[in-house]
């Protein structure tokens, strides 16, 4: 919509009087085609009409008097008013249409929510590569801390390699079970390591040092009873046995087996020997039975076979000590006065010093030491 | 059913409620003659006669305080201010008048005035043309501060501050004015006052702005459609009081939000939006809240104009900063 409003027709004149229109409400008009004839104190002049488009209104008829800026014709030009007037600066105009899209009045219907989680908690899930919508929150309000972020990690195989290539496997049978036992050690045991050689020159070179170290832990468990024995720390309670039963740390591909020599006391030398052949055979064809696993007083671990002086051998509750044996080699011993080639073998003996007292287990080791020299 | 720009439906709103109601003044520097400066109250006097719409010398506190006398006496006057740079003359008469009336007579007046004015950037005129000084409003209590950003919320939300019996600061974003056309009925139905607009759903990321800022954003957000980013856009339209609970519900679905206006930064209607998000959706947010808006220093000239208007480009280069948070 446009208004035309009525132009000074002369110099200086406040007023027209309409003499005769040339149109009516409704015709289309050209620019410049003449719309209505004027008369003035000086003068019948024809007035053109200042815009194309549709009249819509005339204001005021035949002998009417106009006032000059008063509205005078109203055009329908097809768009809306463009007279910028007095305006300061310059509005940017189009033909663009607004695009609202589809307005909600408020909050668009949410669907699920995002997760909730501590500040600290995202930033450390971030770091750590995790998903935080796989964390269970046990926060206020559902909330995720940090805490629930690192339990989650615990509970991830392999976590702490996992920039690194190579093939995950969890963990089965023996080795499984290596770990957990090893962790529940790691919780429960107060270990302590005590080291010492025992000199084995004079022994013939082809004794059978495994039946001779279980023959010797036998002999030290009569003098000292205490390190072949059961612990349960939660009732602190202790049970020492006559019967030894003696486990045997074997090694395999698939993992650490620990076959259980019972009743080791009554056994002669030819016996033990047969019956280490039989485990490590049963190990190795996979045909041990678990009960064959279960129930050492104490434990034997040999692994100077492979390699290694010293050690620190874990206890596996709810035993109280394991020995472990080095490899056997020859040193300089000074021997009344004199410096003679001799062989020994280095001894590792770990206990658990919640049930056995450092004495006990000195006295032990002493004892082994002693059978073994003979 | 006509398409008009954003003026068109500010004048149509006015002439509408106008026609139904007689107590509606409207009042300012050249709004009868002229029709004001940028032609919001053309043909008003002719419609409506001189004593329904007045001209009124160029004297702002006059304007607002006449405008309060008669409101506090049962009229209705839209005060027309013809830019935002030139209103505090009048802040007195707002803040300590208009904004405290029901207060101070413990309710036995109201003060049902709208002021209204152009505000924002980008239509070339001198810098006391171009500021967003909406903060000042939206800090004092007792004022709603309104804030269209097309043609059908200009419309609406005008028709709504006239009914409203309490003070309203109605800001008219001037660069949008003939920016652009969409189809408005004009049929005298109001908008709801105090609620956002949600314009666009997404799930990435929501994008809270108002007034003139909407269409930038509106722009930033189809071109980070075609990046594959879902962005929820939430036009603010009340400014004060401020519907939270939408920007809340939103930002508890995306985990991200930047604000965007076009006035300065340091104590921004922003800043209050940022302390709120902390406040009450800390545990939702994945990233911190961003702001994109105007600098710290008067609005400059034609020529930098365009450097001082947050741009497409610096709204969606903060939605790639939140985006780096997974």
């Amino acid at each position: 919509m446009k208004i035309f409003y009525l132009p000074d027709l002369g110099e200086g004149l406040a007023e027209a009087e309409i003499r005769e229109w040339y149109v009516k409400v409704g015709d289309e008009v050209k620019v410049d085609q003449p719309l209505v004839s004027m008369e003035t104190a000086k003068a019948v002049v024809d007035v053109p009409s200042p815009y194309a488009g549709k009249i819509v209104e005339l204001h005021g008829k035949a002998n009417d008097i106009i006032k000059t800026g008063k509205p005078f014709i109203t055009f329908d030009t097809g768009e809306m008013v463009q007279d910028k007037g007095s305006v300061v600066g310059k509005l940017e105009t189009s033909e663009n249409k607004w695009d609202d899209g589809q307005v909600i009045i408020g909050a668009a219907k949410t669907k699920a929510t995002a997760v909730k989680a501590m500040p600290a908690a995202r930033v450390l899930a971030q770091q750590m590569n995790v998903d935080l919508s796989l964390v269970l929150p046990t926060g206020p309000q559902g909330l995720i801390t940090p805490q629930d972020v690192k339990k989650y990690m615990e509970q991830q195989p392999s976590h702490a390699s996992s920039s690194l290539t190579g093939e995950t496997e969890s963990l089965h049978g023996v080795r499984r079970v290596m770990a957990q036992t090893m962790a529940q050690s790691h919780r429960e045991v107060v270990p302590v390591t005590i080291i010492e050689d025992a000199d084995i020159t004079d022994l013939p070179p082809k004794s059978d040092m495994t039946v001779r170290l279980l023959k010797a832990m036998i002999a030290a468990a009569k003098d000292e009873p205490a390190l072949n024995a059961w612990f349960d720390g939660k009732i602190l309670e202790r049970k020492l046995f006559k019967e030894i039963h003696i486990g045997l740390a074997v090694d395999t591909e698939e993992g650490l087996f620990v076959p259980v020599i019972k009743n080791a006391q009554s056994l002669s030398e030819q016996e033990l020997r047969k019956i280490i052949d039989d485990y490590k055979n049963a190990v190795r064809a996979r045909k041990v039975s678990p009960k064959d696993l279960q129930g050492a007083t104490i434990t034997l671990s040999n692994f100077g076979m492979i390699a290694g002086r010293y050690a620190t051998p874990i206890i596996v509750p709810p035993a109280v000590a394991i020995l472990g044996c080095g490899r056997s080699r020859d040193i300089a011993i000074p021997r009344q006065g004199q410096i003679v080639v001799g062989r020994t073998i280095p001894l590792s003996l770990t206990f658990d010093h919640r049930a056995v007292t450092g004495g006990e287990a000195t006295r032990y080791l002493g004892n082994v030491i002693k059978y073994l020299q003979g | 059913m006509a398409e008009i720009t954003l003026v068109e439906a500010v004048n149509q709103a006015l002439s509408f409620e106008m026609q139904a109601n007689p107590d509606v003044i409207v009042l300012g520097e050249d709004v009868a003659k002229d029709g004001g400066v940028f032609r919001a109250t053309l043909g008003l006097l002719d419609k409506f006669g001189p004593e329904r719409v007045l001209d009124t010398p160029l004297a702002e506190s006059m304007i607002a305080g006449l405008a309060v006398g008669m409101a506090v006496q049962g009229l209705k006057p839209v005060a027309e201010f013809q830019f935002m740079g030139f209103i505090y003359p009048a802040i007195d008469q707002i803040i300590n008048h208009a904004a405290r009336l029901r207060n101070r007579t413990r309710g036995r007046l109201s003060c049902p005035v709208v002021f209204r004015t152009p505000f924002g950037a980008g239509i070339h005129a001198p810098e006391h043309h171009s500021e967003s000084t909406e903060a000042m409003f939206v800090h004092t209590p007792g004022i709603r501060v309104v804030v269209p950003s097309s043609p059908a919320r200009a419309y609406g939300l005008l028709l709504a501050s006239i009914r409203d019996p309490d003070p309203v600061v109605f800001l008219e974003p001037s660069r949008l004015y003939r920016f652009a056309k969409q189809e408005v009925v004009n049929d005298g139905k109001a908008l709801p006052l105090d609620v956002c607009f949600t314009l666009r759903q997404g799930d990435d990321v929501t994008l809270v702005t108002w007034g003139a800022m909407v269409k930038e954003t509106l722009a930033a957000v189809s071109l980070l459609n075609d990046e594959g980013i879902s962005a929820e856009v939430i036009d603010v339209a009340t400014l004060k009081p401020l519907d939270m609970d939408t920007i809340l519900a939103s930002v508890e679905k995306t985990g991200r939000c930047v604000i965007v206006h076009e006035a300065p930064l340091s104590c921004g209607v922003g800043a209050e939006i940022a302390a709120q998000l902390v406040e009450k959706g800390l545990f939702s947010l994945k990233a911190p809240p961003a702001r994109v808006t105007g600098f710290d220093t008067i609005v400059p000239y034609a020529k930098l104009e365009k450097y001082y208007i947050p741009s497409e480009k610096r709204i969606i280069e903060a939605v790639h900063r939140l985006m780096e948070f997974a």
